[in-house]
């Protein structure tokens, strides 16, 4: 029996993606957060689209006493406040038939065997083929329990012409180390292509975009080099302080939580070479080779090139918000940093030179998300006499929010006097296609039911980040890193930040 | 054009000023951002159906950015002459008010050259021209125009003579450089209905099904016989089907030299109200007789489970439809592969 969903000769010139088989998706942590907030929504999304596969059944395990009926209505409540599309109640009516819950402790390997034969009989009732795609949504310290579950229950282990995949969401370990750990517990669970790591960031349509946009357009390419770019700037803000979150992000910290997968990712896409193909290896394998090119920043080095922060008592959109160390189940001594801005090398042949400046933070004055390409200044000859300083060409693209590119250059002032003034070409999304763009994850999750990893992160490539990052958490911790410094909550940042990128005759960016 | 339609229409202006007028439009115009990624060009000869055009690109301009050039041409008038207006259409998006500009041309008397001048006169330049063609294509074929356009829009459930229609739109495809993308919005409207057949077919175990259908029901509403036909095409196309005619009565005929039998019904509802393909005792169905945006997809009979499902139907509204020609974008490769194959059940 053919299992090869390209067979199918009605879907030529349909869909330019792998189309997803029929499987069973198990949440692990049904009851949490990103289940109401992301997954289901994102699941009714793509059944109102007619992207799910048919007889999906969504399996929620999470250790709450509840039914099958009550599951459902917490999640109709959930997809009605967080879905992008409105809730058609006929459809729900459908979709809400393939949602069930099964109720055990991640640690109870009964719950597992009667998990496997709850699938199974899901399989025989909905025509599933013992397809499954085990999504961990759970707190990251529970991942080993429930791989082992998994791996002692069978249920890692596909039938025959069927699949068996993990998603795994982030932090994906807290170090090399663990993260090796972690990458050997789920390869002894799971094969490599059959592991889905998990970085929203990479399903957002900007991101997808950066390939299209330096691949397809022959103008930027061309000056995609050390040759033309002075320095790169990467920037995540965010105005949100810790929110409910003082717990992880306190043990995580602005490096981990975000430089480590996001902003590394981001730079990659920026960085890599040209892939052989648009495979999902090809592309990682660029990736990676980023990573390695990474310049280690090794003892005092990251004094020089890394700026970590902490924010004070400030004010952000008009309030008054209280110091990280004030927030509520914040160590009053912790070290922990809400800011990072660093210097990253990337010692290759095309960006040799080129500073990678990166900068995250929480509560700064506004949040967005964007790659920056500044280019290096004309010649200084022919405008000289007009006494003013020219402003470098920028091309920006936009991650979030206002998602689109744009390039700033110069113009003449119009009038008899020769003045030169910045102006700006700017391409939004929004504006230039009204049609709301999916959510990450729905991309994300019929991407892992197709098979397709291409926007999911390899062991390797997170491996590398892991390897870039310690080095620098090292230094801090050994105190060769510099000291810790603070700025006010609703500011851009320390003044060391600032330093930080004038060595090079850079200023940060205006967001 | 009655003075009516001709006020919907906005400021009348001389075509030689078109561009300035546009320019004193958006200078007064206030605090709007003026967006544009393609030319769509609309062409008419019912002057009933200009209003309905500038309704239709207001909807149009929420999602795709245009600058629209809508043509009325009044073949019967007894002098040439032209008369244009311009307008904009706006609406908020994010924080911002994002506004589309259209021209509109009444042409009057038989001119072709005035049609074609008056086009590429008035196109944003670099951005794609999209042409939605109202009218029956007649010869002579105007290759200079023809080969300007990107995506050739047509609706073929609009033709009272299909079989013509269609050789005409096989001979513009093989015009000059052959660029022009071929948008037949019966085709387009066959969108979802197709993805839903495919759907059943993407679980591994109906596939095999797919190459033992011996039965094709459709039913479609009164005027979309055309729509019927090449749903059937397309079929015909992908499973490798021959139209076999004995006495008559037509079928088709597979490459393991099995009969497929066909039924279109007429029922008023939706454009495609069911289509119900047998194999053996297996039976896979969209149906759409209620009311409703979903198709209700079943899949019987087999060595399957049988399963329901709703999937989306998309509205048959052609503002939906249009909307879903320029999302979409890309090619339609399958189209004139569908249409050869139902040339002899058009007559």
């Amino acid at each position: 029996m053919p299992t090869d969903s390209d067979s199918n000769p009605l879907r030529e010139g349909l869909l330019s993606r792998s189309v997803p088989q029929p499987c069973s998706l198990v949440i692990f942590g049904a009851t949490g957060d990103l289940t109401h907030r992301k997954l289901v929504p994102a699941l009714y999304n793509l059944a109102a689209d007619g992207n799910l596969p048919p007889s999906i059944s969504v399996v929620g395990f999470a250790r709450r006493d509840k039914t099958d009926e009550v599951f459902r209505s917490e999640l109709e409540e959930a997809a009605r406040k967080f879905s992008r599309q409105k809730i058609n109640d006929e459809l729900w009516t459908n979709f809400a038939g393939g949602l069930f819950y099964h109720r055990s402790e991640f640690t109870d390997l009964a719950g597992y065997e009667s998990l496997a034969t709850r699938l199974d009989e899901l399989d025989a009732a909905r025509g599933t083929r013992g397809n499954r795609l085990f999504y961990l949504s759970a707190g990251p310290d529970q991942f080993p329990i429930i791989l082992e579950n998994l791996r002692k229950s069978g249920l890692n282990t596909a039938k025959e012409g069927s699949w068996a995949r993990v998603i795994v969401e982030k932090p994906f370990g807290t170090d090399l180390a663990t993260a090796i750990t972690l990458n050997d517990m789920v390869e002894s669970s799971f094969a490599e292509r059959d592991t889905f790591r998990i970085d929203h960031y990479l399903g957002k349509e900007t991101a997808q975009n950066i390939m299209v946009l330096r691949f397809a357009n022959a103008i930027f390419e061309q000056f995609w080099n050390a040759r033309y770019v002075h320095h790169v700037q990467i920037t995540a803000s965010e105005p949100l302080g810790v929110e409910g979150r003082a717990g992880y992000y306190d043990k995580s910290g602005a490096m981990r939580d975000m430089v480590q997968n996001h902003l590394l990712q981001l730079l990659c896409l920026t960085a890599m070479e040209p892939p052989t193909d648009l495979s999902a290896d090809a592309i990682r394998d660029e990736k990676v080779k980023v990573l390695r090119s990474l310049r280690r920043l090794n003892g005092t080095d990251v004094a020089k090139s890394v700026v970590r922060a902490q924010y004070t008592a400030g004010s952000v959109n008009g309030k008054d918000v209280v110091g990280y160390l004030d927030e509520a189940n914040i160590p009053a001594t912790t070290q922990t940093e809400t800011y990072v801005a660093l210097e990253a090398s990337v010692d290759n042949w095309r960006w040799a030179g080129v500073p990678f400046y990166i900068r995250v933070g929480k509560r700064l004055p506004k949040g967005a998300t964007e790659i920056a390409l500044h280019l290096k200044s004309v010649p200084p000859v022919l405008f000289r006499q007009t006494g003013q300083a020219i402003d470098d060409n920028v091309l920006v693209i936009r991650i979030q929010p206002d998602e689109g590119v744009s390039l700033r250059m110069s113009a003449k002032l119009p009038g008899s006097s020769l003045r030169i003034e910045p102006v700006k070409m700017d391409f939004h999304y929004g504006t230039s296609f009204g049609k709301a763009t999916p959510e990450a994850y729905e991309r994300l999750l019929l991407d892992a039911m197709a098979g397709d990893a291409t926007l999911f992160a390899r062991r390797d490539e997170v491996e590398e980040a892991w390897k870039f990052v310690d080095a620098i958490r090292a230094a801090w911790e050994s105190g060769e890193g510099g000291p810790l410094a603070t700025y006010s909550a609703g500011t851009w940042g320390p003044d060391e930040a600032d330093e930080l990128v004038q060595r090079s005759g850079a200023t940060w960016r205006r967001l | 054009m009655s003075d009516l339609i001709s006020a919907s229409l906005g400021l009348p202006v001389e075509i030689g000023r078109i561009e300035k007028e546009l320019g004193l439009l958006w200078e007064n115009i206030g605090d709007k951002t003026r967006a544009s990624l393609i030319n769509l060009a609309i062409y008419t000869e019912s002057a009933s159906a200009v209003a309905k055009n500038t309704d239709l690109v207001a909807q149009i301009a929420t999602e795709h950015a245009c600058r629209a050039i809508l043509v009325y041409a009044d073949l019967a008038a007894p002098e040439r002459g032209a008369k244009a207006w311009i307008n904009a259409h706006c609406h908020a998006a994010d924080k911002r008010e994002i506004c589309s500009e259209q021209i509109t041309f009444q042409l009057d008397g038989d001119s072709p050259s005035a049609l074609t001048n008056v086009v590429f006169a008035h196109l944003d330049s670099d951005l794609p021209l999209c042409f939605w063609w109202q009218a029956p294509f007649r010869e002579p074929l105007d290759s200079r125009l023809w080969n300007w356009i990107d995506r050739l829009i047509f609706d073929s459930n609009s033709w009272d003579n299909p079989a013509g229609q269609f050789a005409l739109v096989q001979k513009i495809a093989a015009l000059g450089e052959q660029r022009t993308i071929l948008c037949d919005l019966n085709w387009t409207r066959l969108l979802s209905l197709r993805s839903g057949l495919a759907h059943f077919f993407d679980n591994s175990c109906a596939l095999p099904y797919l190459r033992q259908i011996d039965r094709v029901e459709i039913t479609h509403a009164p005027g979309a016989r055309i729509s019927a036909l090449l749903l059937l095409g397309w079929l015909a196309h992908q499973l490798e089907w021959k139209l076999d005619t004995v006495l008559g009565r037509h079928s088709f005929r597979a490459p393991d030299r099995r009969e497929i039998t066909f039924d279109l019904t007429e029922a008023t509802g939706a454009c495609i109200s069911s289509c119900r393909l047998t194999a053996g005792d297996a039976e896979f169905h969209l149906d759409r007789t209620q009311p409703g945006e979903f198709y209700h997809a079943t899949m019987t009979g087999g060595q399957f489970e049988p399963s329901s499902q709703l999937l989306p139907a998309g509205r048959d509204r052609i503002t939906e439809t249009l909307l879903m020609e320029l999302s979409r974008g890309g090619t339609h490769p399958l189209y004139l592969k569908a249409l050869a194959l139902i040339g002899p059940l058009l007559a």
